[in-house]
């Protein structure tokens, strides 16, 4: 806050620009000379994987793969993927909780009543549910036949969301409408729609950025976990869930397979969390359990 | 010459990201066994941090300590809360402002007030909660079987505060520190707990320090009375002679401040003006001095030390003292001024 | 008493409102929902027969009234595609995910417990901020990357415990009930841990700071007792509400966890039931871990008013 404290806050530093460089690496993969085709192909052909800090940045795997490579391409869908959920998540979760702490009675009711519901499935059992469903649904009616994989799991991560963001948006709202600039507003004979959009909506924003970039560690977090189950998009595009699948039988021979996209994985989740934690606590948000 | 409790150039600071906040800045005093010491002053003139001293209640973080307290003959200030152990409940008890959150909410009574008695004196449990059954009597508890099995929210502000009584008296100490212990109930339940008090510390031969912002409370309950002001004693004398006589003038303007039953009903009340020193950078001279209606310059400048009013016991620590011609003469200026 | 029955009526409602829409997510993109039930490839004569069972028929709302039936009846029905009555196969598979569940939370809070304690009583000392730093970092540690790091290191490298683990009954033999028990269930516990050290140390430093604890000092009591008894008592509520909390999280872990190391738990038998097109079991499985969620909420609720006397209090007043 003063002067004294003005020290420089180095785990933000870092995990910004693991982000921004990341996201840059993933968007620009198809351009860049070295990662272009090296996820599919290895100019050293198939045979068992070099470790790390060889010819390959991060080793190459059992069919010759650059793991470097797929672990960009793989950021990329894991990004995409995760970032889309959130915002979906955020609109339609954001816009209930908004009503139902704002407008209370039945509208409220109705809402919790909706997010008790939702939380009551545990998330990844509901999520390989769902996928699995979307499948059969692609593959016995012509009308989703577009439903791929991707839409499917942006799809089901975006449901997700919803009703734990839908919570935290209520708790904030219904607090925020107590304040005094609310009231002030209120007795000046402000609309309630006004009041929302005016009043409410731009004191939210801290604590949603907060809770999005947390939710986009947890979306992460499901995503692997999803893609470790099978239910990652259509073979062979990598996401991190599935390298960490695919190469977990051969960890004895080249371990660096694993682990490099868990790594990978890792930093990502820790990065955004330590963003999220950060703004949180910069407006004095409550820690809220997402 | 008291051997009991003798407190000597006790200072308590606190650091703080502003400086240190001189809470209680050099204080002496000595009390004798089966007497009642009443600490007087408004909040934030260090009365409840000097008796949190004494009883080496404070966060060892941050916060800077000296002088001598001697209990019984034993130094005591400095030591570690590990030491202090063997003194708090068993020698030395404390009564805190709040029964409402002073109370664990989570335990039944009659365990909260065995509790040392099985921890301190290693009594077995069926006779320490007798024991508890015995003290909740002589505080004057109803159906004190049936309150053993209660908890605290199921009691009233007053016997709670009741029941804060029982748990000090419990590993019967010698000296018992009451802070503020009637601030937070209705005022007909104060002069009961007053009472109840003083009735204890009679049978159990204990003494005892009040600390109260309320002239009125000390008045009929203690022996000597000691007025803090900014960390200060600056005024301290017995009872008795202490209300026939003040000398300081802070002291007269917290008597002017309470209420009295002579006074024709809506007198207005007299407010001392301002606020407390600043304990970071307290002010050079007198530190009431400029809130006092008969500062001189001297004041501004020049410490006044205590001392002695004549009568015996009685100090002071103030150039120009109530009744004294300057003080007489500021005081009709004043007035003229004001009309 | 009537708060329980309230909250027993609550229950009530999500438990119908939430197999409800088990019962129409397992239909979606179902052409042919009496073949699917009846597990796929097998002859029409079973189909039929599954038919006129699940009452497939007559509109929708039957039809789930009758599972709910056979639900509450604990009659889970026949899985063909199995050769197997749903029912063995649950109490085949309900143990090892919850000793694993179980074992998961015992780890969470014995690493938990003790060091957001020792954390709070030293708040801000070097323990404090180490361990501060560490649990933000499994906090951020999915439970693939979790259980790689175990099975890596301790399993194939140290070779102290089983990758691949099978189920061995506690009361069978301890010892291999707990070699294969432990890479799975610190799989969970880690993160657990995680979580609730955060809280209840920011619980304690809180407690810490009331009345009560200062009163207890002057009584004389040890940092121990204050701690481990004044402190944590109080602070102990919002551990057993996260508890409830997490339970969602701990079975989809426990899913991924079962999956990793090859325990045959239930989660691993629903992966594979809906990977076979197999609606019967993955709609029982997934009604019973959604009912499980609602039940140890409800079970944490009640427990919470037992637990509290003020709550307890507040309630009879009401």
């Amino acid at each position: 806050m003063s002067a004294i404290t003005k020290k420089r806050d180095w785990p933000t530093v870092l995990a910004a620009a693991w982000l921004i460089g990341l996201t840059i690496l993933a968007f620009t993969a198809d351009y860049l000379p070295f990662i272009r085709g090296y996820a599919e192909s290895s100019p050293e052909g198939i045979g068992f994987s070099k470790g790390p800090f060889t010819s390959f940045l991060l080793g190459s795997d059992q069919l010759g793969r650059d793991v470097f490579a797929r672990c960009i391409y793989g950021a990329q869908i894991s990004l995409r993927i995760a970032l889309f959920s959130i915002i979906i998540g955020t609109v339609v979760g954001g816009t209930l909780g908004m009503v139902a702490g704002f407008f209370g009675k039945a509208s409220d009711r109705a809402i919790s009543a909706f997010t008790d519901v939702m939380l009551a499935f545990p998330p990844i059992v509901i999520a390989i549910l769902v996928t699995g469903r979307f499948d059969a649904l692609r593959k016995n009616s012509e009308a989703f036949s577009w439903l791929s994989r991707t839409w499917s799991i942006t799809f089901v991560l975006s449901i997700l969301a919803i009703a734990p963001l839908a919570r935290i948006v209520r708790a904030q709202t219904l607090s925020i409408s107590q304040r005094e600039f609310v009231l002030a507003a209120r007795s000046l004979g402000a609309r309630n729609g006004r009041v929302l959009v005016r009043e409410i909506l731009p004191n939210l924003v801290p604590a949603m950025v907060s809770v999005i970039f947390t939710g986009v560690a947890v979306l992460l977090i499901a995503e692997g976990g999803l893609a470790f189950l099978g239910y990652s998009i259509e073979l062979p595009t990598p996401t991190w869930g599935r390298l960490i699948a695919e190469n977990r039988n051969f960890i004895r021979e080249a371990w660096w397979g694993t682990i490099m996209p868990c790594v990978m994985l890792f930093a990502t989740v820790l990065s955004f969390n330590v963003l999220g934690d950060r703004i949180a606590r910069r407006f004095d948000i409550r820690e809220a359990a997402l | 010459m008291s051997d009991f409790l003798e407190v000597t150039d006790v200072f308590t600071h606190f650091e703080t990201p502003r400086g240190q906040v001189r809470a209680v800045d050099g204080v002496t005093f000595t009390l004798e066994r089966g007497k009642t010491l009443g600490i007087v002053g408004e909040s934030g003139s260090g009365k409840t941090i000097l008796s949190r001293t004494i009883m080496g209640l404070l966060p060892t973080r941050g916060t800077v300590r000296g002088g001598t307290i001697r209990y019984k003959g034993e130094e005591i200030q400095g030591r570690a809360p590990s030491e202090m152990r063997d003194i708090w409940g068993k020698q030395m008890a404390m009564i805190f402002q709040d029964p409402m959150s002073s109370l664990n909410p989570l335990m039944k009574i009659g365990m909260q007030i065995a509790e040392p008695l099985i921890h301190n004196l290693d009594m077995p449990k069926d006779q320490a909660l007798a024991t508890a059954k015995r003290l909740l009597d002589d505080v004057r508890i109803p159906e004190s079987v049936k309150r053993l099995n209660q908890y605290p929210h199921e009691l009233s502000g007053g016997m709670r505060q009741r029941v804060m009584i029982a748990i000090a008296l419990a590993c019967g100490p010698n000296l018992l520190l009451a802070d503020e212990p009637t601030t937070a109930l209705d005022v007909t339940v104060q002069a009961q707990i007053l009472d109840l008090l003083r009735e204890q510390r009679q049978d159990r031969n204990m003494s005892m320090i009040l600390v109260t912002h309320d002239l009125g409370v000390v008045a009929g309950h203690t022996d000597e009375i000691a007025v803090m002001y900014g960390g200060k004693i600056v005024e301290k004398a017995p009872t008795d002679g202490l209300f026939k006589n003040m000398l300081m003038p802070y002291t007269a303007a917290l008597l002017e401040s309470i209420p009295k039953m002579n006074r024709p009903s809506h007198t207005r009340l007299t407010t001392i003006p301002g606020r407390p020193p600043d304990l970071v950078s307290p002010p050079a001279g007198c530190r009431f001095a400029p809130r006092c209606p008969a500062a001189q310059e001297r004041c501004h400048s020049e410490e006044p030390p205590l001392s002695s009013a004549g009568s015996p016991g009685h100090v002071y620590a103030c150039w120009y003292p109530v009744g004294s011609p300057v003080y007489r003469e500021a005081i009709e200026r004043r007035a003229k001024e004001t009309v | 008493m009537r708060y329980a029955l309230q909250r027993l009526g609550q229950f009530i409602l999500v438990f119908l409102v939430v197999t409800f829409l088990v019962m129409v997510i397992t239909r979606i993109g179902s052409k042919d929902p009496a073949r699917d039930l009846a597990g796929g490839l097998v002859a029409q004569e079973q189909v039929d027969e599954v038919r006129e069972l699940y009452r497939l028929d007559e509109p929708f709302v039957v039809q789930y009234g009758n599972w709910i039936k056979n639900l509450v009846t604990l009659d889970f029905g026949y899985s063909y595609a199995q050769n197997q009555s749903v029912n063995d196969m649950m109490k085949q598979r309900l143990l090892p995910s919850f000793f694993i569940g179980i074992w998961a939370i015992f780890i969470g809070l014995l690493l938990a417990v003790p060091t957001a304690i020792y954390s709070a009583y030293r708040r801000d000392g070097a323990f404090d901020k180490t361990m501060s730093t560490t649990s933000f970092a499994f906090l951020s540690m999915p439970p693939i990357v979790i259980a790689v790091l175990l099975s890596f290191f301790i399993g194939v490298k140290l070779r102290w415990f089983p990758v691949d683990s099978n189920y061995v009954a506690l009361w069978d033999n301890p010892w291999q009930h707990f070699r294969n028990f432990i890479l799975p269930s610190f799989t969970l516990g880690l993160g657990l841990s995680a979580v609730w050290t955060r809280l209840l140390r920011a619980d304690l430093i809180n407690t810490l700071q009331s009345d009560f604890i200062m009163l207890a000092r002057a009584k004389g009591m040890s940092p121990r007792r204050i701690l481990w008894v004044h402190a944590l008592r109080a602070s102990a509520l919002s551990l057993i509400t996260s508890i409830a909390i997490q339970m969602g999280g701990l079975i989809g872990g426990a899913v991924v966890a079962e999956q990793f190391f090859a325990m045959p738990g239930i989660g691993d038998r629903l992966v594979f039931a809906i990977q076979q097109n197999d609606l019967l079991v993955v709609q029982a499985i997934t009604a019973l871990l959604a009912i499980v969620v609602v039940a140890v909420n409800l079970l944490v609720d009640l427990f919470y008013a037992v637990i509290d006397p003020r709550i307890r209090h507040a309630r009879a007043i009401k």
